[in-house]
């Protein structure tokens, strides 16, 4: 698959008038007067049984850049070249028609692709075995919960042994069991020299079945590279943004409104050895002068929670720096975390540690080789052992 | 819908005859035809709404939705034109069936060209969704403009040639040629009535062809 300085332009307009102008302009052949530059200068190579995470925030462009790799629309500029059979899952639902039944759906996806009539019996059963959405199948489309949807279109892209399978957001809308599914059947459809194309917001799913990942911005390539370094590099500049937007805001806005916040929190350290203390320190504003209590949580990168404590908990006191500003320092001695990514949490709260605030968080990298399962290290002790 | 008309004209209006001919054969071999032009025209001019999710996800040749929907009516309402035929037929009117050879060329032009006009307003109607709505007065206008309910003979003679010169009218009169009056022959006018479909026809897909990139963004 190749793509070589691929730009996409939508027209703008928003008149009905200008929608004449538009057709106007496009029947004689010209481009549209206003448009809105969707994808641009994008240039990538992906061999078989390679496999590319696209990453991004809400509109930068990932679902052009899917659709013109699977031949829904046509690029604006450059050249795309594909070789191969393509399943594409495009934004939830691989394009069914929403008075149909989903046999009849199967039926239409698989005729488009070309596959004869004795081939899509064959096929049928296996379909909807994978999508498991029971008696639904004889249901129009328009009554399925977008779960169901996904199963079912996820099922058809898979059943026709696609070359290069394209999804976009799928495994965000599917239970836990049937993500599980997806991704066990992708990782073998990867081990069986298949490409694959993803597109998803869960850095965990780019980082467990993608080799490079691509992060686009405003229609462009900001990051191409291993997708541990890319979806890294994405976290981060999340967090800045997070950052930038809460710092000074606290203060003003928390005068304004009243509100206690977090002023500042830092860790001791982003990068730890499994087993290394970590120190977390900060200031929580408090509208009132009265001292309020802090909240410090760790999260895994998925959003588990693993542990968490407030400071009143503890029967500890933040201690005063000024009228409105209050100290706290906190550590972790030997932070028994398993390796892998978690965020480090502090929630400002009142005084009485009812209502929570505020939330900052920052990240934390525990490196470390062990074949311990799980999230964190316990203290454990075999009896009756002898060495082996 | 026939058996409306039969009543109204038959009985209200007392039209039993024209030229000789039972307004009931008169007006069904002529009426049908129409119809089901209309209503490939309307929903084939809708087609396209229908596919919306497929157009935006699935990569497929856009044509296949307008020609699926325009084949699909006028497969049934051929079929129902030859049942009303036989019906007429048993009923003891003067039907020729011998010119359903000549009525099936009829109807492969009109289908011909009611694709090529289907394809324009197709693609238009995904740009401006008030294309429905035009063509629904449209069609009722033309319908009375055409010699359906009334032979030709009837029009003014100075209005004559405007009625004649519309290509609707070719198929009407060629359908009651050949099933009324039981003529086979070839007319001149069949050349340009086939010309004129295949213009139709090009012109229609053309403008498809230049509009359906764009269909994605907008449908």
């Amino acid at each position: 698959m190749q793509l070589a300085h691929v730009g996409k332009d939508y027209a703008k307009v928003d008149t009905r008038g200008g929608r004449l102008r538009l057709v106007y302009d496009l029947l004689r052949g010209r481009g549209a007067a206003h448009v809105f530059s969707a994808l641009d200068d994008v240039t990538l190579t992906l061999s078989r049984g390679e496999s590319l995470g696209i990453i991004g925030e809400n509109g930068a462009g990932k679902s052009t850049l899917l659709k013109i790799v699977a031949g829904v629309i046509e690029p604006t500029r450059g050249n795309v070249s594909v070789n191969g059979r393509v399943g594409a899952l495009l934004e939830l639902g691989a394009g069914f028609h929403p008075d149909y039944t989903g046999l009849a759906n199967i039926e239409l996806a698989a005729a488009l692709l070309g596959l004869t009539p004795r081939e899509i019996a064959a096929k049928r059963d296996e379909i909807i075995a994978f999508a498991d959405i029971g008696d639904h199948i004889r249901d129009p489309i328009k009554q399925y919960s977008s779960g169901m949807v996904v199963r079912l279109g996820f099922a058809i892209a898979t059943a026709l042994a696609p070359e290069i399978l394209i999804t976009d957001e799928v495994l965000a809308v599917g239970d836990e069991s049937f993500q599980k599914r997806c991704i066990a059947w992708m990782e073998r459809f990867l081990d069986g020299g298949g490409t694959l194309l993803l597109c998803s917001h869960s850095m965990y799913h780019i980082q467990k079945l993608c080799r490079h990942a691509m992060w686009l911005k405003d229609g462009r390539v900001e990051q191409f590279g291993l997708s541990e370094d890319v979806t890294r590099a994405y976290l981060t500049y999340h967090e800045e943004k997070a950052a930038t937007s809460k710092s000074g805001m606290p203060l003003a806005e928390a005068m304004a409104t009243g509100a206690y916040a977090v002023n500042s929190f830092d860790a001791s350290v982003d990068d730890i050895i499994h087993g290394e203390d970590v120190s977390v320190r900060g200031d929580v504003y408090s509208p009132d002068g009265r001292a309020p209590v802090v909240v410090i949580g760790i999260v895994r990168a998925d959003g588990t929670p693993v542990f968490g404590v407030a400071s009143d908990m503890d029967r500890v006191a933040l201690r005063k720096c000024d009228d409105h500003r209050f100290e706290f320092t906190l550590t972790f001695p030997a932070l028994p975390l398993q390796p892998g990514k978690y965020w480090i949490k502090a929630h400002a709260a009142d005084p009485e540690g009812l209502r929570v605030f505020d939330n900052v968080e920052r990240p934390l990298v525990v490196r470390g080789r062990t074949r311990e399962l799980g999230l964190v290290h316990l203290v454990h002790r075999w009896h009756d052992g002898i060495d082996r | 819908m026939l058996a409306v008309y039969h009543f109204v004209f038959t009985n209200i209006f007392r039209a039993t005859s024209f030229a000789g001919q039972s307004f009931l054969a008169f007006v069904a071999v002529a009426l049908w035809p129409w119809l089901a032009a209309q209503e490939a025209l309307q929903r084939g001019a809708l087609s396209l709404a229908g596919y919306a999710g497929m157009i935006r996800k699935v990569a497929f040749p856009h044509e296949f939705v307008v020609l699926a929907s325009v084949f699909a009516t006028f497969a049934l309402q051929f079929a129902g034109y030859v049942a009303v035929l036989l019906v007429l037929k048993l009923a003891g009117e003067p039907i020729h069936l011998s010119g359903l050879v000549i009525a099936i060329a009829v109807w492969v032009v009109l289908v011909v060209a009611i694709v090529g006009i289907t394809f324009a307003l197709a693609a238009l109607q995904v740009f401006v969704r008030d294309v429905e709505h035009v063509l629904m007065p449209i069609l009722m206008i033309l319908m009375y403009l055409t010699p359906i309910l009334y032979p030709l003979s009837l029009v003014p003679a100075n209005l004559r040639i405007w009625v004649a010169a519309n290509p609707f009218n070719w198929v009407v009169a060629r359908l009651r040629e050949a099933l009324l009056d039981g003529q086979l022959g070839v007319h001149p006018s069949d050349v340009v009535a086939v010309a004129v479909a295949l213009l139709l026809f090009a012109g229609g897909r053309w403008v498809f062809r230049r509009l359906s990139p764009h269909f994605e963004d907008f449908v």
